[in-house]
């Protein structure tokens, strides 16, 4: 995949933001993360958060998704609402090139409904704020390298959303409302709490393979159309 | 009762289906009476200064209703007594008053008394329209609505005559309080409805307030308590007791603000998360749990108690992540449970062991499902697997149907 070729970090780090409106946790969060990565900027707020990743333009912003902000229309998070506008910014910054910042969402509930609105808004991937500082370090990393982040219970909503428990299953492999049914099996090892490397060697495939599946369906997750997913978000007007 | 068995014959009741209150009709059965005799008694102790019509109310106020399920139905047509009642008296005050204004004191008294008279029969008249009558079928809002109607006409020509006729000229004090008490009747007839509006209205209010109070807690709870409680977890490390702890209030609390009250009964999915909350708290393990599809399949099932099995037994022997997978389609229900622990060979299991040959693969196999219990990927850990057919469980659910109802 061209666009999980990972872009070249300053001293080998990678440049991390840290989006929060509890100054608590991101200082705590700070401290947890492992050596490799290097905090440049925190933000406290939605028009904060647009400015810090604007200036520091990272490798990856760790963004809360519940977020205080004026001007977040009803509706919308403010999470997602940072994705949508950052995303501008950079791209207007970089002179309409595809900004090379991924957003990895922290979330300090596990539901799907809090998670979905931000994932479709950009988002490469969601972690709970229980995390370690060892899983979240690693979920990082995992995103500054092009890959998407899926908890077992993102997988079991993706898997509940695109209807593989009542068998349907997609026909072509671009088809954006169905799931493949390699994508399937993927999401149900992880479901089933298979790390990458596991899920690979269960199924005989490279674990770059997996995480090509898992990127294809983290595509579906943003690009689909399917009732499910958008009217889940609506209803919690997340979208 | 005690004191009851010491009268002789059953306690005093009113009739269900009855004339008016039920009271006469309830009196002479327990009396033996003929109902005609009791009826006159109480009309000539009327007259003894009242005495029958105090009589009268102290029985129909402390006399139940004879068991039963019915609702009461009355034969007499009360409230239209009453409005009758009420337009005789007013008649009368109307030709005393015609009569005999120029005479006396005694005669205005007696005119003014007989005004007062009507005017609360008529408000009776309403009352008993709104609360007797209306739960009546036969009878109803409609009937109600007549009524106050015809009530509300009385009174209005009352206080008019009153304001405009002879009378207002010679005794004004007497004719204006006596308009004003039928005003106050008119008012006194609608009552019952304003009343009620008013309760709904302030109920409604109040649930908004609530409502609104409940939302604003969970927003401000969402944003400290929740954000705490997982930086507890974070700090303290994921199965050290301080984190099972903020984790299970974190759930609990989370339940809380966003779910509301838990059905009664239990699908899967719910059962074996609730399971998993208790094991983290007892064992040093975090427990993920993930559902998809709505399975039919309940938590007093054969599946829900092999999958409890093995999730004590990740718990208890592995500790640490153990991860729960909950498959439901119509066809089929998978559960896998999978730990990192030590793991284990279950052809090395000795056969006194008892815990995963009986309760899960036994168990399994006996309701019509499978088990399989291998090493993890990579020789880490244990995942346990169950599968079960749904129709199957569909066909055992209407056979121990069919067993309770027969």
């Amino acid at each position: 995949m061209a666009e999980a070729s990972a872009r070249p970090t300053h001293d080998g780090a990678v440049r991390v933001v840290i989006v929060d409106d509890h100054s608590i946790f991101r200082s705590g969060l700070k401290a947890d993360l492992d050596a490799s990565i290097e905090v440049v900027g925190e933000a406290h707020d939605v028009e904060s958060a647009v400015q810090a990743v604007t200036d520091a333009a990272p490798d990856v912003v760790l963004l809360d998704v519940h977020l205080p902000g004026v001007g977040v229309p009803a509706g919308t998070s403010g999470g997602a609402e940072v994705i949508r506008r950052a995303a501008a910014a950079l791209r207007q910054a970089q002179d309409g090139a595809v900004p090379a910042t991924r957003f990895l969402a922290l979330s300090v509930s596990d539901r799907a409904e809090d998670v979905v609105g931000v994932i479709r808004a950009g988002a490469r991937g969601y972690i709970t704020k229980g995390s370690s500082g060892a899983d979240v370090s690693r979920a990082v990393h995992a995103v500054a390298s092009g890959d998407a982040v899926f908890s077992p219970k993102l997988a079991g909503f993706v898997l509940d959303a695109f209807g593989a428990a009542g068998g349907e299953t997609a026909a072509a492999s671009d088809e954006l409302d169905r799931l493949s049914a390699r994508e399937q099996e993927v999401m149900r090892l992880i479901a089933r709490g298979y790390a990458y490397k596991e899920v690979a060697a269960e199924l005989f495939i490279s674990t770059k393979t997996v995480e090509t599946h898992v990127s294809a369906v983290l595509r579906k997750l943003q690009l689909s159309s399917r009732h499910e997913l958008t009217a889940w978000a609506n209803a919690r007007r997340l979208l | 009762m005690t004191e009851a068995s010491a009268i002789a014959g059953p306690r005093m009741s009113r009739p269900r289906d009855c004339l008016a209150t039920g009271v006469c009709a309830g009196l002479a059965a327990h009396l033996g009476w003929p109902p005609v005799v009791v009826r006159l008694a109480f009309a000539v102790t009327a007259l003894l200064g009242g005495a029958g019509v105090l009589l009268y109310l102290w029985l129909w106020a402390l006399t139940p209703w004879e068991p039963g399920e019915a609702r009461p139905s009355r034969r007499a047509p009360v409230a239209w007594l009453l409005v009758a009642a009420s337009a005789l008296v007013l008649g009368f005050a109307w030709m005393l008053g015609a009569q005999a204004l120029g005479t006396g004191n005694a005669t205005v008294q007696w005119w003014f008394g007989a005004v007062l008279a009507g005017v609360a029969l008529a408000v009776g008249a309403g009352a008993w329209a709104s609360f007797i009558d209306r739960p009546e079928p036969e009878r109803g809002p409609r009937h109600e609505l007549t009524i106050r109607l015809v009530a509300t006409g009385l009174l209005a020509v009352t206080a008019l005559a009153l304001v405009l006729g002879d009378a207002a000229s010679r005794h004004t004090v007497a004719s204006f309080t006596a308009a004003l008490a039928a005003i106050v009747g008119i008012a006194l007839v609608y009552a019952p409805t304003l009343v009620t509006a008013w309760r709904d209205l302030t109920e409604e209010r109040t649930k908004r307030i609530r409502e609104e109070q409940r939302s604003e807690i969970a927003a401000h709870l969402h944003d400290s308590v929740l954000q705490t409680l997982a930086l507890i977890q974070n700090r303290a490390g994921a199965t050290s007791e301080v984190a099972r702890i903020a984790r299970a209030q974190e759930r609990e609390l989370r339940d809380w603000l966003f779910d509301g009250e838990a059905p009664a009964d239990r699908d899967l999915g719910t059962e074996l998360r609730a399971f998993a909350a208790d094991l983290e708290i007892e064992y040093a393990v975090t427990i993920d749990v993930v559902a998809v599809g709505t399975s039919s399949e309940r938590a007093s099932g054969e599946v829900a108690a092999a999958a409890r099995e093995a999730m004590l037994n990740a718990a208890r022997h592995a500790g640490g992540e153990v991860s729960v997978y909950l498959e439901a389609s119509p066809e089929l229900v998978e559960v896998f449970v999978r730990d990192r622990g030590p793991g284990f060979d279950p052809a090395e299991v000795p056969g006194d062991r008892l815990g995963v040959r009986q309760s899960i693969i036994g168990r399994m196999r006996r309701a019509g499902g499978s088990a399989e219990v291998r090493r993890g990927v990579g020789g880490v850990g244990t995942e346990v697997r169950l599968r079960f057919p749904a129709e199957r469980a569909a066909t055992v659910e209407r056979a121990t149907g069919d067993m309770n109802r027969g």
